[in-house]
């Protein structure tokens, strides 16, 4: 019986012995859990486009930007197109009152060059007024004149006025930030502004469109257009003997006789529009730019030489390397800008318009765009995923931490039990709380209990099978002879036939057999006989 | 039970670790855009975008910073800018990171606690190949260093050879005769007498043939080299018979129309032919126009000729240390360096040795000196800076230099100087004229 016993702790032993233990299994299994989990959202994110956000939040910003600042640059470009007309529509009448009151013609100027200096003067005021009141950085006028037509220069050489101003985005400045670049010194010293270090007294107009197209677009539509169709937009262009780029709008002034006086308008400088159209992103792209420039419908390329520049990355470099920059459109993402250097940037452009329609000058069209360097996007949303990446790594080792604490916890008690189990002494052993467990205690507990039962119970019946056995001795060896037939299977009839003798002879073997084997009757003598049979005990 | 514990914190920290490692390589990919203000415009413009360019090109991309000019003032606009974001004025422009700025503003950005001790962003090793008195002007409050020394200049005498030569040769006058105030003065009348018979038709009609730049600076070290501080603790005493002297020496011939009595630069005088020569700041030979317009827009070539800083008759060889440096004002950290390293690299000898002999600007450090003397100067194209450099060479040997006492209001006792010594003299022009 203990034999028994101990074979059913050994088969619980062996439980524990295979290659992976409970707290293995479990472990895995939850770390798979955890996998299965996480890819699954990984997943979803994928199909949801949640990794593709960063690229996505980049264009609606670049979007968003290209939608405000060509906004903002038509809006301002409109603006000071308008007062360019008020302000030659001004200098028209200030011009001809002028003439009117010294009994003068416009071409009576070419050989009075004091009354050029004193027509200049008087238009001063206008002029410093006009630039004041628009947000731009230079206003002049050119009169298609010169203090000296005896020069040979003289057919290049106009007299004018073009004022400056060096800090067009100080809103209240006392010092003098004025400065005189063309036109007589003696109008800036009496006016108190010094002359700019690139000052000339004359225009220099060989090449120069701004004075050549609107007096040819003048001289052509002066009849047929107004004057508010007139005006043009030049290039972002260096004047001769000056270092910063400007654009420039001019506009004819034509007298109430339709004469063609000259041109006049005002100048946004290269600092002026890189200070005033500034992305308001540089938070998150700390070199977008934007970028304006004069472009074919079908041209497919950026001069960026004849481009002005706004935000923190200078693009114009004085290296002619990324002079050009090629378009390359794709139907579903950025446009891709490159230039000779291989340096691409990402952004979007749009066409704006400068001219009203009927203008001489609306076939010239304009671009503005709005662009990252390439590898300033690429970082971007790579760091974006690295974080996220970064966050699953962290959640799977969070992960498995999790899964090897919760398994130690659950493996825990179980481990506890088998140790209770082991020492043999469940019905002992303290509850664990668990119920599973404490149920098994409590059943191996019964069981031991209920073995204990059966071992004493089979004990008793053992010794009375040994205590039969030894009664057999005491049978005659007639009785014997009987008894040896019982064992092997004969019934009292067969036994009378096998050794010969009358029933009557075999009933009274078995009264003494019965009585000296203490049995009552056959079958009881035939359990006996079955039961010591049964322990492989010899009769 | 311990290395379970290990292992769980290593696994928490791991993947925190490689987050801050990412963040901080990519981090560094973006450049961070340090905001510049300089002073170099017209003329050098060019010369400072090159510079930059070539900067954020090598080093900048390297070390992740891109200069980016959001302004290009004159001197006097920059210090109205500068003090009217140093004061939150409305309208005022937000500090950049990175300014030029003469020592006077520069104290009242420092005063304000706006600006970085420049001493904690360069070592003693670092500073020493620096000229010391350069550095020794960026010293301001506390004797902690807030201007860098990167475009110093002096004072001289420029001259324009072509009207000079004209005038010399009816007239007996050499340029010898210019190394002194009293010899301009002389010089001077003849010139206006000169220029006066010319148009014998209309009288009083002779030219004006000097002018200073800066009267205020004409009178401190005229004083100087005659022996009396102009500028002491309590102001200037305008009374002292040195002073008067010297404001006489410029007053009586401005009277007469010999000097010039303008509101500007000479520069501006020079262009239209209305001086013939000029003390003011060598940065101002940049701007030196190659051609003089007369009001009949006839243009002649201007060749210059450039004179040690003259000195009064029994004076001491004195001429005057001035020019800007560049601040840096507060921030972030990180920031404050990686501008450090922007005036590291434009101060280093060959940086400074490009930006020397393409502006009138002595060199900050006595290996750049050394190397233009002996090397450069043969390269150098403009022929007023190839002239220049010998002189300012042999003042530096010959001349003591003077700074400016930073004494306080000494702003506005220059603007006052200079106004009512103007008007006075227009005044006493006047009534001369009237006399006459």
């Amino acid at each position: 019986m203990e034999k028994l016993f101990k074979h059913t702790l050994n088969k619980l032993n062996r439980i524990n012995r295979p290659c992976f233990t409970m707290r293995f299994r479990l472990v895995i299994f939850l770390i798979l859990q955890v996998f299965i989990m996480l890819t699954s959202i990984i997943v979803i994110l994928f199909i949801t486009g949640t990794f593709s956000a960063g690229r996505n939040e980049s264009k609606k910003i670049i979007h968003s930007e290209l939608k405000h600042s060509s906004e903002e640059i038509s809006e301002r470009y409109g603006i000071l197109s308008v007062q360019a007309v008020e302000f030659s529509e001004k200098l028209s009448r200030r011009l001809e009152e002028y003439l009117d009151e010294n009994n003068l013609t416009f071409d009576n100027l070419r050989t009075n060059p004091e009354e050029i200096e004193r027509l200049l003067a008087q238009v001063y005021e206008l002029t410093f007024h006009s630039l004041q009141l628009s947000s731009c950085s230079g206003a002049f006028l050119i009169l298609d004149t010169t203090v000296n037509p005896e020069l040979e220069s003289s057919n290049y050489s106009r007299a004018g006025l073009y004022i400056k101003n060096m800090e067009p985005n100080i809103i209240n400045s006392s010092s003098p930030t004025i400065t005189l670049l063309r036109g007589n010194a003696k109008i800036g010293r009496k006016n108190s502004i010094d002359l700019h270090t690139q000052w000339c007294l004359e225009f220099d107009i060989k090449d120069a469109d701004y004075y050549t197209l609107p007096m040819e677009a003048a001289q052509k539509h002066k009849a047929d257009l107004p004057l508010s169709k007139l005006y043009y937009w030049t290039s972002p262009l260096l004047l001769p003997g000056t270092s910063e780029e400007v654009m420039l709008c001019s506009i004819p002034i034509i007298d109430s006789n339709n004469k063609i006086l000259g041109v006049c308008g005002f100048e946004i400088s290269a600092m002026l529009f890189k200070l005033s159209h500034i992305p308001n992103s540089t938070n998150i792209y700390s070199r977008i730019f934007c970028l304006m420039t004069p472009m074919a419908i079908d041209s497919n390329y950026i001069e960026v030489n004849h481009s002005l520049v706004a935000g923190d990355y200078t693009l114009k470099k004085t290296s002619s390397v990324n002079a050009r920059l090629q378009i390359t459109e794709n139907q579903d993402s950025f446009t891709i800008y490159s230039n000779q250097n291989n340096d691409e940037y990402l952004g979007y452009h749009v066409p704006i318009k400068l001219y009203p329609s009927e203008s001489p000058f609306q076939d010239t069209r304009w671009t503005i765009a709005v662009m990252v360097p390439k590898k300033d996007i690429s970082a971007s949303i790579t760091r974006l995923n690295i974080i996220y990446i970064t966050l699953f790594a962290f959640l799977i080792s969070l992960g498995i931490v999790v899964s090897i604490t919760f398994s130690n916890k659950y493996i825990k008690p179980i481990s506890e039990g088998i140790e209770i189990i082991k020492s043999g002494e469940p019905e002992e052993a303290p509850k664990t709380n668990i119920q599973e467990i404490d149920e098994l205690i409590d059943y191996l507990a019964d069981y031991k209990k209920e073995l204990n039962k059966k071992m004493e119970q089979d004990t008793y019946q053992i010794s009375l099978l040994e205590e039969f056995a030894d009664r057999t001795k005491t049978l005659s060896p007639a009785e014997r002879n009987v008894f040896n037939l019982y064992i092997q299977g004969y019934s009292a009839k067969e036994i009378a036939d096998q050794l010969f003798l009358s029933i009557n002879t075999i009933k009274t073997h078995n009264k003494h057999i019965f009585s000296k084997l203490n049995v009552a009757s056959r079958e009881e003598l035939i359990l006996y006989i079955n039961m010591l049979k049964e322990i492989g005990k010899e009769l | 039970m311990k290395r379970k514990t290990f292992l769980m914190i290593l696994s928490l920290t791991i993947p925190i670790l490689i987050l801050i490692i990412v963040s901080l390589f990519l981090k560094k990919e973006s450049p961070v855009t340090i905001n510049l203000w300089h002073n170099y415009g017209g003329q050098m413009k060019n010369l400072m975008d090159e510079m930059i360019d070539e900067f954020n090109t090598t080093v900048g991309s390297k070390e992740g910073i891109f200069i980016n000019v959001t302004s290009i003032s004159g001197s006097e606009t920059l210090h109205e800018k500068l003090t009217m974001a140093a004061n939150g004025d409305p309208g005022a422009p937000a500090l950049p990171d990175i300014t030029t700025a003469y020592p006077k503003t520069a104290q009242l950005l420092a005063e304000k606690d706006l600006l970085v001790n420049l001493d904690t962003l360069f070592d003693q090793k670092e500073l020493e190949s620096y000229i010391p008195r350069f550095l020794e002007e960026g010293r301001l409050k506390d004797g902690g260093l807030y201007v860098f020394p990167t475009a110093k200049s002096t004072e001289v005498f420029f001259i324009n050879m072509t009207i000079f030569n004209r005038f010399a040769k009816d007239n007996n006058i050499t340029l010898e005769d210019l190394y002194t105030f009293e010899g301009i003065r002389k010089a001077s009348k003849l010139y206006y007498e000169w220029t006066d018979h010319q148009t014998p038709d209309i009288p009083n009609d002779g030219k004006a043939f000097y002018y200073s730049d800066s009267l205020f600076n004409y009178t401190m070290i005229g004083c100087k080299q005659l022996g009396f501080d102009f500028i002491s603790n309590h102001g200037i005493d305008l009374d002292h018979p040195t002073v008067q002297k010297v404001m006489e020496s410029y007053f009586l011939p401005a009277t007469k129309g010999h000097y010039a009595i303008f509101d500007g630069f000479a520069s501006d005088l020079a262009k239209t032919g209305d001086i013939v020569c000029s003390t003011g700041s060598t940065a101002g030979v940049v701007f030196l126009s190659p051609s003089v317009t007369y009001e009949d827009n006839t243009i002649e070539p201007a060749h210059f000729t450039i004179l040690p800083y003259p000195v009064f008759e029994g004076g001491k060889k004195i001429a005057l240390q001035r020019g800007a440096g560049m601040c840096i004002t507060k921030s972030e950290k990180n920031r404050e360096a990686l501008a450090g390293i922007f005036l590291k690299w434009f101060t280093s000898p060959e940086n400074n040795l490009k930006f020397v002999t393409s502006s009138g600007y002595l060199p900050v450090t006595e290996e750049a000196f050394e190397i233009i003397m002996l090397e450069e100067l043969k390269q150098i194209q403009d022929p007023n800076i190839k002239n220049l450099l010998p002189v300012t060479r042999d003042m530096q040997k010959q001349y003591e230099f003077h700074i400016t006492p930073l004494i306080p209001g000494i702003d506005e006792m220059e603007a006052d100087f200079k106004k009512n010594f103007n008007k006075s003299a227009l005044d006493a022009r006047e009534s001369y004229f009237q006399a006459k």
